[in-house]
């Protein structure tokens, strides 16, 4: 079988992209780095060139070797499925990549440090906007829970049916358990979307 | 349009920027716009063996991909493992899909409009991940 709905279906498997968002330092990277089956690997991408669009070398070359970094790890499900967990910073100056990272993403995880919680207004804001689905992660540096869970979903302004997950960068089993949050989230979408609400 | 080829000039390579560009002939934007971060890419095999047949210009990093990509590798994969920008490196892959030397697979558009995850997929996806 395969997943394919296409006719490509000669070897290669179909690849799907979960993003981890979220402001800076809010432990993206090292989220990606904790489950992927790789080191993670750093990507770049011509900020003048991408942002401008133009296509004459002159006017680029002129110009600062400005470059935006991301980063990702893979993680092979089968043999015929791939998952790629793109980093992606919630920078403004990003936004022009974001239609090439929202492409084939299944949904994303919004990292956000209880310190620092308006870093990652703007990822919020992007995936509601968009309506991509999206997990929030509570990344809980130096075990500080000084917040209760209340308390973040009212400063994030958090819709009720958003999960939000207590979780560790650092730590395997808890990266792990954010990704299956997010994938838990989409098959109850799922289901509501195809099995109509029971008639009470 | 100017063919990649045109103009091509092996001794301007002193910049970091300009040195991607030089690879690709000086074409800036792909005119392919197909491929995506994760859009896998194969070496077609049979066509390996016949390098740089209906490329006028290979380029060292035209070879380097054919020889990555014997096992399907993300656009992003292959940028990452040649230190190129993801623009370049579309370029460059694209110049191989249209020569027959490469294939392509796109990912689903989940996130474009209505699109969504089939639960097979889903399941399948979360199997993986307790496996971790
Ligand atoms: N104590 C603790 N430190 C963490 C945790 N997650 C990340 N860190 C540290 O926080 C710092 C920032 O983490 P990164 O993973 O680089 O964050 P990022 O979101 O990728 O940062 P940018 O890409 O710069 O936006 C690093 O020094 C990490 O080691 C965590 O769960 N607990
Ligand atoms: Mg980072």
């Amino acid at each position: 079988m395969g997943y394919a709905s296409s006719d490509h279906g000669d070897g290669a498997p179909l690849a799907v992209k979960i993003l981890i968002a979220g402001g800076f330092g809010v432990g993206k990277t090292t989220l990606v780095g904790t489950v992927s089956e790789v080191a993670p690997l750093r990507t770049e991408e011509y900020l003048t060139h991408a942002s401008v669009g133009v296509d004459d070398l002159e006017g680029v070359s002129g110009k600062a070797t400005t470059t935006v970094a991301l980063d990702f790890g893979r993680i092979t499900i089968n043999s015929e499925l791939v998952l790629y967990l793109f980093g992606t910073p919630g920078q403004e100056r990003f936004w022009f990549m974001w239609n090439d990272l929202v492409n084939g993403a299944m949904g994303a995880v919004v990292l956000v440090d209880t310190r620092r919680l308006d870093v990652s207004f703007a990822s919020i804001d992007f995936f509601e906007s968009r309506g991509i689905p999206f997990v929030v992660g509570v990344n809980c540096f130096h075990g500080v829970r000084d917040r209760s869970q209340e308390e973040i979903r009212k400063a994030l302004d958090l819709d009720p049916q958003v999960p939000l997950v207590l979780c560790d960068a650092r730590n395997r089993a808890a990266s792990r358990d954010v990704l299956l949050a997010l994938v838990d989230h989409l098959m109850a979408a799922q289901r509501s979307r195809t099995a109509p609400l029971p008639t009470s | 349009m100017k063919h990649w080829t045109e103009g091509f000039d092996d001794g301007d390579a002193d910049e970091s920027l300009v040195r991607p560009y030089t690879i690709t002939g000086g074409r800036t934007t792909s005119e392919r716009d197909d491929l995506t971060l994760i859009t896998l890419v194969t070496t077609i095999s049979e066509a390996s063996s016949e390098i740089g047949h209906g490329l006028r210009r290979m380029q060292p990093e035209h070879r380097a991909i054919l020889g990555l990509c014997r096992r399907p590798l993300a656009v992003a994969e292959v940028a990452s493992a040649l230190n190129l920008p993801v623009s370049v490196t579309k370029i460059l892959i694209g110049d191989l899909i249209e020569t027959g030397q490469m294939r392509a697979r796109p990912p689903l558009a989940f996130a474009q409009a209505g699109g969504f995850p089939s639960m097979t997929i889903l399941e399948a996806v979360r199997d993986g991940l307790r496996k971790l």
